[in-house]
């Protein structure tokens, strides 16, 4: 999935006049989102823009007030109960601390998708499940572990495995390297990279990490002013900023200690 | 999910998952054809096993898995093919994978990678001695409180020991808050509860008592069992449920975002700030509630007695003080403090054992209400048989 491939790429998540307002707080109005298959494109923001309920919103957990979500060319608005399950078990969601089910091993959070959704001998999801965990650079000793044993580290890598159980087109990760050290974080970044790379994947990710958006990140978005102000490459945004929030954000202190 | 053609959505027909064995000079030759996608991996998974995995005749002869008229690939069909090659490997099959897009042979080589990894041995015990590692994790459990109560009575008696010395230290404010939740707040559930216990009790010892002809001495059941065990007992069981489990959550909290911690290298000594104005305003409320309780008892029973019995009130009253004596109301009120000591130990003592998660939060609480109903019904108990053998 080189980057040459992204430009002429299909949409792969398309949003269209999005709106939403919790009480009196208008979060966004008129938002126009595209993502291209094979991207990894990150969403930043001041905190209140709605980066996370936008991801929220995109993987149905949240109803928008006005808008379209076209995931693989389809409204997601319009599909049947059975079409929107198929359609889950096209994409992954890594949540923030990993959201792994507390009452469940490590392998058996991975292979809960894999029950869900398909019919396949013990055997094979065992298998399955001990590949996903060697991808995501697990040890295989984790596999027997309560997710209350584990590191958050190592809780995110889990979740990220349990994401990518079923193979998803695209993965939704919320702020995956918050609340890892930098040596954890950058680890974290160059799997995401490798990740995305081996399985064709789609990422969109909300974070607020400068190392990962310039390492990483194909394309940047950045929620302001109640809608997608820009999006671009990292570089591009720095090296033009024409809007407060971006150039507070590029052209600060953090951001050039990552690009140096 | 990788697909050969980016972005072309496939034919039907091409979707069929499958393959193809045939023997090409000296070469087997696996052709891969369709989706191997993990969707269609449990039909493959069961051809791949009816395929009988091919024997060489000579040592020259090789393997080959063909992937070119493969049109999507993901880990768990890749997974398929590498383990096929596997196998043909053991058999002295010398096995190459033809055939690749970049993308499909970058795959293929991570899955190659990962595979290899060991796999740890699931730790099953047999039934019997899983049994015997619960039973004696619980009895070393049971030990554990024991110890851990009895030290943390220890360090409240000595906590309470450095307020008398010094009653500035002792927070009035937090003590008269907790006596207002704890005691003021539980009079209307605990005053309901007993009137309606004090009634059946009532009316059940009527309806017995009624076959011999002796109904008048239910009001003498009613008034010492309300007076020495009832009255006493439902207030504690009630102030447990409620109390107990608060203070476990609230001091927990603390715990849990780490306050406490916070107090301590303030300088504070969570002791004297949380747990000695529980555990004091608990000791000081019980026996009040236990004192409206027992008159509840006896109200709800007079109810009974007037319409069951055909009594009037001064009748009741009269009966109630000819049986009833001084030492059973004691015998009740004495054991109020008690059972606030022990509900107010427990509350705390859960409260502090919180660690980081709101898991153990929860297990805390509910741990704190069981074993503080437990331990308060216990020693009622040890105190019943201890006052009867003294005569009082």
């Amino acid at each position: 999935m080189g980057k040459d491939l992204v430009q002429t790429a299909e949409k792969i998540i398309s949003v269209r006049g999005l709106a939403k307002r919790f009480g009196s707080k208008q979060i966004w109005n008129d938002l126009n989102l595209d993502v291209q298959r094979g991207e990894i494109l990150a969403v930043v923001g001041g905190s209140g823009q709605g980066k996370s309920v936008l991801l929220r919103v995109i993987t149905g957990l949240v109803e928008p007030d006005a808008g379209s979500i076209q995931i693989f060319g389809r409204d997601v608005s319009k599909l049947s109960p059975e079409e929107t399950v198929d359609m889950e078990s096209r994409w992954g969601v890594l949540f923030q601390d990993g959201a792994l089910f507390s009452s469940l091993t490590v392998l058996q959070n991975i292979q809960v998708p894999m029950r869900e959704h398909l019919d396949l001998p013990q055997v094979i999801m065992d298998e399955l499940a001990f590949l996903k965990l060697a991808m995501v650079g697990l040890r295989p000793e984790a596999a027997h572990n309560y997710p209350s044993e584990l590191s958050g580290g190592m809780r995110k890598r889990a979740g990220l495995a349990r994401a990518l159980s079923l193979d998803p087109e695209i993965v939704f990760l919320d702020e995956p390297t918050a609340g890892l050290d930098p040596i954890g974080a950058s680890e974290f970044d160059n799997l995401i990279r490798k990740l995305q790379q081996t399985l064709g994947l789609t990422v969109y990710m909300v974070t607020h990490d400068l190392d990962s958006i310039f390492t990483v990140c194909d394309r940047v978005a950045v929620l302001a002013d109640q809608t997608v102000v820009r999006t671009g490459a990292p570089e591009e945004l720095r090296k033009n900023p024409d809007h407060p929030w971006i150039r507070d954000y590029f052209c600060g202190e953090r951001a050039r200690a990552a690009t140096a | 999910m990788l697909k050969r053609d980016q972005g072309v959505v496939l034919p039907t027909s091409v979707r069929v998952p499958g393959f193809r064995v045939e023997l090409e000079g000296t070469v087997f030759r696996l052709e891969a054809t369709g989706s191997w996608t993990v969707h269609e991996a449990a039909n493959l998974d069961s051809a791949l096993k009816r395929l009988q995995v091919p024997i060489p005749p000579t040592p020259d002869f090789t393997g080959e898995v063909d992937v070119s008229s493969i049109a999507e690939l993901d880990t768990a069909g890749a997974w398929l093919l590498q383990r096929t090659a596997d196998r043909w490997r053991t058999k002295g099959l010398a096995t190459t994978f033809s055939g690749a897009t970049r993308d499909f042979a970058i795959l293929i080589e991570e899955v190659e990678r990962r595979s290899e990894q060991e796999r740890p041995q699931t730790k099953s015990e047999g039934g019997f001695s899983r049994f015997l590692v619960d039973a004696s994790r619980t009895m070393s459990g049971v030990w554990q409180d024991a110890r851990m109560l009895t030290a943390f009575l220890g360090a409240v008696t000595d906590t309470f020991g450095r307020i008398i010395m010094q009653p500035s230290r002792f927070r009035m404010l937090s003590f008269i808050h907790h006596v207002d939740h704890a005691g003021l707040r539980a009079v209307a559930i605990i005053s309901l509860i007993c009137l309606l216990i004090g009634a059946v009790v009532m009316q059940q010892a009527a309806v017995q008592l009624q076959a011999f002809g002796a109904e008048i001495f239910s009001v003498n059941m009613l008034g010492i069992l309300a007076l020495r065990e009832v009255g006493v007992l439902l207030t504690a069981i009630m102030v447990a449920g409620r109390s107990a489990s608060a203070f476990t959550a609230e001091i927990g909290s603390m715990k849990m975002r780490e306050e406490i911690d916070a107090m301590r290298t303030l300088g504070i000594d969570p002791m004297e700030t949380l747990v000695a104005p529980r555990i004091l305003a608990l000791i000081v409320a019980l026996p009040l509630l236990t004192f409206i309780g027992d008159m509840m008892c006896l109200v709800g029973g007079g109810m009974m007695a007037i319409a069951y019995l055909g009594l009037d009130i001064a009748t009741y009253v009269d009966v109630l003080h000819s049986v009833v004596d001084f030492r059973h109301f004691m015998a009740g009120m004495v054991k109020a403090p008690f059972a606030a000591l022990i509900i107010g130990l427990v509350g705390c003592l859960e409260g502090l054992k919180v660690e980081g998660s709101a898991d153990s939060l929860g297990f805390h609480v509910t741990s704190a209400v069981v074993k503080a109903i437990f331990l308060v019904i216990v020693f009622d108990a040890i105190f019943a048989m201890f006052l009867s053998a003294i005569g009082i």
